[in-house]
């Protein structure tokens, strides 16, 4: 903090304030980049992630509703990797057929595996849908505080070093307090963004969770409907 | 999430670089150069507080007047100069027809002394000594004839003794009776009795007698005797309307220095100053001990004084706080300590500053 008194005379630019800053101030300032990168990449991923997944849905309820058999159905999507609604169909058929395989007798025990299955996949989906959403919300809170901090280290010790150099011009005193309120900035740059795509994200995740909760519901409906169907068909036929 | 972690970063790369390349230093705030107005803080002793010295010479550690020519020093003197008289300035110049009186009373008182002695003619006077009412209008009488002889005598010299008693006694009266023709007469009159209580009837029987005639001859007459001496420069001293400043008769050998035309010591009364006062009147301020809330009184006492230290009219007592006999008791007691202490030491030479005294009274310590 020596070249405080030097300050002065040099240049004010970004890159010198920040070389000009101290070890804690550099570090808070690059720790906060970091957190600024971190936040736009889950931005970037989830932009990504959710357009997909959002299309995927689509797609899927299309096919679903079209009338096509639910057998060829979970024939053609059982061997891609699926995600959202037809991972959740595909779970479903495939407790679907393993109890039907091993001629279960209970109609009520297959039904409660049937929604357990779903909702293990549901459970699956949202969490992968809501991953990283946390961490936003964390930069988002404690980014500013983090660049606080650096501006109060900053200041302490522009002041420390202007109680050495025993003169209170302004134009000491100035730099000090610039490259401490720098620290503050990039808090900021990363909060902001942080808390909006935060909220936003997490609404779009609420959103395609009820979606496919709803979904969930009325697909176990038409289980239960084929399982009646069936057990009320086969003792006819025994 | 690796592609998009990639995506930030260079993100942020462009934009920080961007940022490092353009955002360079902001232009430098001009700031007009502000000139500090200087104030200084003037102690006002340095008005209050004055030496008597030169108003044009450098400032020395010793304060003296411009140096006088004549060295031998005159007592009691004020203003520097080389008068052999303190000339006062115009003030102290004006008439007053007090100061003359007072001054030439002592004349008469000797000198009619010597008159009864050489004058055998007069078996009058000594009656007159006993009865001062009756020998008056036999005076008038007599003295007539007196009037022609000095009128007649003075040019040339004296012959008769007894004339010349008469104009020996008379030129007291002269300036007495001259000078009191410019200021209002009868001020004159009831000094002379006081003074020469052991022969009255002379100056009284000279005076009645050498009124009318002794104009004249005055002039003459203040010119030779030696008591006209004095009175020159009293006179000479009220008519100079002049300001006396550097003309008094102080004697100074130092080198002048910075200073007034007179010392001033200022308006303060010294610590020492105000602990004397406030012991003389404490000295004489009794109050009755175990008085019940007489703590709660404040006694104010403004009284004016004189410069002998007399109080001068009535003290003016204001008490506050308590209840209403107890404010009475202690005012009552405040004011018979500040009329029991008379008169008051004080130095004559602030009398400025102590002319009008404020005593606070605060009884809450004597319970």
């Amino acid at each position: 903090m020596e070249q405080v008194g030097l300050a002065a005379t040099s240049e004010v630019t970004l890159w010198s304030l920040f070389m000009q800053a101290g070890f804690v101030v550099k570090l808070v300032m690059l720790g906060l980049i970091g957190a600024s990168i971190w936040t736009w990449a889950i931005v970037a991923d989830k932009w990504v992630s959710f357009a997909k997944f959002r299309r995927q849905l689509d797609q899927f309820e299309q096919v679903f509703w079209s009338g096509q058999s639910l057998e060829e159905l979970y024939r053609t999507l059982s061997d891609r990797k699926s995600s959202g609604m037809s991972a959740i169909f595909v779970s479903a058929m495939r407790e679907w057929k393993k109890s039907f395989e091993r001629g279960a007798k209970s109609p009520i025990g297959l039904q409660m595996r049937i929604d357990k299955a779903m909702d293990v996949t549901l459970a699956r989906e949202a969490d992968a849908l809501e991953a990283r959403l946390g961490s936003l919300a964390t930069i988002g809170s404690a980014a500013p505080f983090i660049g606080l901090f650096g501006t109060v280290v900053g200041i302490m010790t522009s002041f420390q070093a202007i109680a050495g150099s025993k003169s209170t011009n302004l134009a000491v005193v100035a730099p000090g307090i610039a490259e401490a309120l720098l620290a503050t900035a990039i808090g900021l740059l990363a909060a902001i963004p942080a808390v909006i795509a935060y909220n936003k994200f997490s609404a779009d995740a609420g959103k395609l969770s009820a979606r496919m909760e709803g979904f969930t519901d009325e697909f176990s409906g038409i289980l239960s409907r084929q399982i009646d169907e069936r057990l009320s068909a086969r003792p006819a036929a025994e | 999430m690796k592609g998009s972690l990639a995506t930030s970063t260079v993100l942020h790369v462009l934009v920080l670089g961007f940022a490092l390349s353009s955002f360079s230093a902001p232009r430098t705030l001009e700031v007009a150069d502000v000139e500090a107005l200087p104030v200084s803080i003037v102690p006002i002793e340095e008005i209050t507080q004055m030496q008597q010295g030169d108003k044009t010479a450098p400032l020395a550690e010793i304060a003296a007047p411009i140096p006088t020519a004549r060295p031998d020093p005159v007592a009691d003197a004020e203003n520097a100069g080389d008068n052999t008289v303190d000339l006062k300035s115009s003030k102290s110049a004006k008439p007053s027809p007090q100061e003359v009186v007072s001054e030439a009373p002592p004349k008469p008182a000797e000198k009619p002394v010597p008159v009864p002695e050489p004058a055998p003619k007069a078996p009058e006077p000594p009656q007159a000594a006993e009865a001062e009412p009756a020998p008056a209008p036999e005076k008038p009488a007599e003295p007539a004839p007196a009037p022609e002889e000095v009128a007649a005598l003075p040019p040339e010299s004296a012959p008769d003794p007894v004339a010349e008693a008469i104009t020996e006694a008379e030129p007291a009266k002269p300036d007495f009776a001259a000078l009191p023709s410019v200021g209002p007469v009868p001020q004159a009159r009831p000094e002379p009795p006081k003074e020469t209580a052991k022969a009255p009837a002379k100056p009284t029987a000279a005076t009645e007698t050498a009124k009318a005639p002794a104009k004249p001859a005055a002039a003459a007459e203040t010119a030779s005797t030696k008591d006209s001496d004095f009175n020159a420069d009293e006179v000479a001293a009220l008519l100079n309307k002049q300001d006396a400043k550097g003309g008094g008769a102080k004697r100074s050998t130092e080198t002048a220095s910075l200073g007034a035309s007179r010392t001033t010591r200022g308006n303060t009364l010294s610590q020492s100053e105000m602990d004397a006062l406030r012991g003389q009147i404490q000295r004489n301020w009794n109050i009755i001990p175990g008085m019940a809330d007489g703590g709660d009184v404040r006694v104010t006492v403004t009284m004016k004084l004189d410069p002998s230290g007399n109080i001068v009219g009535q003290p003016d007592v204001v008490a506050t706080g308590g209840s209403e006999g107890v404010r009475r008791t202690l005012s009552g007691s405040a004011r018979r300590a500040v009329l029991k202490s008379q008169p008051y030491q004080l130095p004559q030479e602030k009398y400025d500053s102590w002319a009008e005294v404020v005593v606070n009274f605060d009884p809450s310590q004597m319970f």
